[in-house]
C-alpha cells in the first residue's frame, strides 16, 4: 500500500515536473527568439541593394568565400585550406 | 590416453548444454533475425542479439555475472583488472561502461548532434504536447506495482513508454540493473515497433475528421504572432541557456540532457564546430553502440532472463508504449476542445521520443487520410520535446528511487 502511495506521487510530482520544464522550454525558445529579433540587426538584401553597388558585391563574395571555405574545411576535414579562387 | 579424452569433453562445452541454454540461442538468433532480415533497429538490435548468443556460449564465461561477485566483502567494487582477470572481457566492458552510466549519456550526445530542434522552435506551443505522452511512463509504474515489482522495478519498466533507448537503459542502469537485459530489448522491440503501435493506437482513438485536420491550413488561418528572423543565432542560444535551467530544475536529467544539449550547440555552430559534432554523432556514438548492444545483450544469461519478470517486462512495456501514445492523442483532443487553432492529434501521438520515426508514421498516416496534410515538421516539435520529456522523468525517478 505504501509503495502504491508512492507510485501515485511519483506519477502526480513526474507529470508536473515534465510540464514544468516543458513549459520553460516554451518560454526560454520565446524568450531568446524576441531578443534575437530585437537586439540583432537584420542583414537583409534590401540593406546592400540600396547603398553602394560595389559594396554589395563584396559583401555578396565574401559570405560566398565563406561558404566555400566553410565546404572545404568539412570535407577535407580540416586539412585543407583554399588559396584561391578563380571563375571559369 | 583416455584421461586425454576426458579431458577434451571437459574442455567443450557440450555437457553444459541445457534446454535453457537452447531456449536463449532460440531468443538470440530471433533478435539477430529481426535485426538482420526484418530491419528493426538492426543497430541494436544485431549487438544485443550476439551478445545474447556469446553470453550464452556454455563455458566461455561471456556472460555478466552478478554484482556480488564483483565486490569485496565490504560492498566496495573490485579493481577492473580484477574483474577482466577473473570473469573476462565482456564484464570488464560491462562494469566499466555500463555499471558506471558512462554509455547513454554519450549516445545522447550523437543523439543531441543529429536532433534539429528546428521544428520545435518554430512551433514552440507544440512542444507541450511531448510531455502528455510520458504519462505512459508513470501509470505503468503505477501498474507494475500492483503487479508486485518493487518501486525501482517498476520504474524502470516504466521508462520504456518513453521511447527512448538509452534513457531507459540510463534510469535501469541506476534503479533496477538485474533488468537491464529485457528492458533494453522490450525498449528496443517497441521502439522498432512504432510503424505498427502509433497506427492501431491512433485508429482506435481518433475519428476520420481528426486525421484531417490540416495542419498547415491552421497555420494559414491563424498565422504565428512572430518570425524567428535569426534561426542560426537561436539555435546556438537555445541549448546553452535550456541547459543551464533544466539542470537547475532536475540535476538528475543533467547527464543525459547536458549531454544531448551538447551534441547539439556542436552541430548548430557551424562548421568551426563541424568536426565535434561529426565525431559525436558519428564514431564516438557508433562505438557506444556497440559496447552498449553487446554488453547488454551479454546481461540476459538464462538465470537472468527466464524468469516470470521477464514476461511481466514485455506485457508492461507494451502497456506503456501504448498509454503514452494515447495520453498524447487525449491532451490534444482535450486542447482542441477549448482552442480555435486545432492541432491533428497524431502530433501528440508523436510525444513519444522515438524520434524520427514516430514523426514519419504520423506524417504518413495523415497523408493517408489527405494527401495534401503534410504535418511531419509539426509531430517533429513533439516528438523532440519528447525526447527532453522523457529525460526529465527518468531524472524525476532516479532523484526520488535511485
Amino acid at each position: 500500500m505504501e509503495n502504491l502511495n508512492t507510485a501515485l506521487g511519483l506519477l502526480v510530482v513526474g507529470m508536473v515536473t515534465v510540464f514544468i520544464i516543458l513549459c520553460l522550454v516554451v518560454v526560454i525558445g520565446n524568450l531568446v527568439i524576441r531578443l534575437t529579433n530585437r537586439f540583432i540587426p537584420v542583414a537583409g538584401p534590401a540593406a546592400g541593394t540600396s547603398g553602394n553597388g560595389d559594396a554589395a558585391g563584396k559583401r555578396t563574395h565574401s559570405k560566398k568565400l565563406a561558404v566555400i571555405v566553410a565546404a572545404v574545411d568539412v570535407v577535407t576535414h580540416g586539412q585543407g585550406n583554399v588559396e584561391s579562387i578563380e571563375r571559369k | 590416453m583416455s584421461e586425454i579424452f576426458a579431458s577434451l569433453t571437459e574442455m567443450m562445452g557440450f555437457s553444459m548444454i541445457g534446454w535453457e541454454t537452447v531456449l536463449m540461442w532460440v531468443i538470440a538468433f530471433v533478435l539477430l533475425y529481426l535485426g538482420i532480415f526484418k530491419e528493426y533497429e538492426p543497430l541494436l538490435l544485431v549487438p544485443i542479439g550476439f551478445g545474447v548468443l556469446l553470453a550464452n556460449l556454455p563455458g566461455a564465461g561471456l556472460g555478466i555475472v552478478d554484482n556480488s561477485l564483483v565486490q569485496h566483502a565490504d560492498g566496495s567494487y573490485k579493481s577492473l583488472l580484477d574483474i577482466a582477470n577473473e570473469h573476462g572481457i565482456m564484464n570488464f566492458l560491462y562494469y566499466a561502461l555500463i555499471k558506471t552510466g558512462i554509455l547513454p549519456p554519450i549516445i545522447f550526445m550523437g543523439v543531441g548532434a543529429l536532433t534539429d530542434f528546428g521544428p520545435m522552435l518554430r512551433n514552440l506551443k507544440l512542444a507541450l504536447f511531448g510531455g502528455a505522452a510520458q504519462i505512459g511512463i508513470f501509470s505503468v509504474l503505477l501498474a507494475a506495482v500492483i503487479m508486485g515489482f518493487t518501486l525501482p522495478e517498476a520504474a524502470s519498466l516504466g521508462i520504456i513508454g518513453g521511447a527512448d533507448g538509452p534513457t531507459a537503459i540510463y534510469t535501469t542502469i541506476k534503479l533496477a540493473p538485474h533488468l537491464l537485459g529485457p528492458i533494453a530489448i522490450a525498449a528496443y522491440s517497441y521502439m522498432a515497433l512504432v510503424p505498427v503501435i502509433i497506427p492501431a493506437v491512433a485508429k482506435l482513438l481518433m475519428k476520420e475528421k481528426e486525421f484531417k485536420i490540416h495542419m498547415k491550413k491552421m497555420d494559414k488561418q491563424y498565422p504565428p504572432k512572430h518570425d524567428i528572423k535569426h534561426l542560426k543565432t537561436v539555435k546556438i542560444i537555445f541549448p546553452i541557456v535550456l541547459g543551464v535551467i533544466v539542470a537547475v530544475f532536475v540535476p538528475s536529467s543533467a547527464p543525459l540532457l547536458g549531454m544531448l544539449l551538447f551534441g547539439n550547440l556542436v552541430k548548430e555552430i557551424g562548421p568551426n564546430t563541424g568536426r565535434l559534432a561529426e565525431a559525436a554523432s558519428g564514431p564516438i556514438m557508433n562505438t557506444a553502440t556497440i559496447f552498449l548492444g553487446l554488453t547488454v545483450g551479454a546481461t540476459m544469461t538464462s538465470e537472468v532472463f527466464l524468469s516470470g519478470q521477464t514476461l511481466g517486462i514485455i506485457v508492461g512495456g507494451f502497456l506503456a508504449f501504448a498509454v503514452s501514445v494515447a495520453g498524447g492523442i487525449f491532451f490534444v483532443k482535450l486542447y482542441n476542445l477549448f482552442a480555435k487553432k486545432k492541432i491533428n492529434p497524431l502530433v501528440g501521438a508523436t510525444g513519444l521520443s522515438a524520434v524520427p520515426m514516430a514523426s514519419r508514421v504520423a506524417n504518413d498516416l495523415a497523408l493517408k487520410y489527405d494527401k495534401s496534410n503534410h504535418i511531419l515538421q509539426y509531430c517533429m516539435a513533439s516528438n523532440v520535446s519528447g525526447v527532453i520529456g522523457s529525460a526529465v522523468a527518468a531524472g524525476v525517478l532516479i532523484s526520488f528511487l535511485g
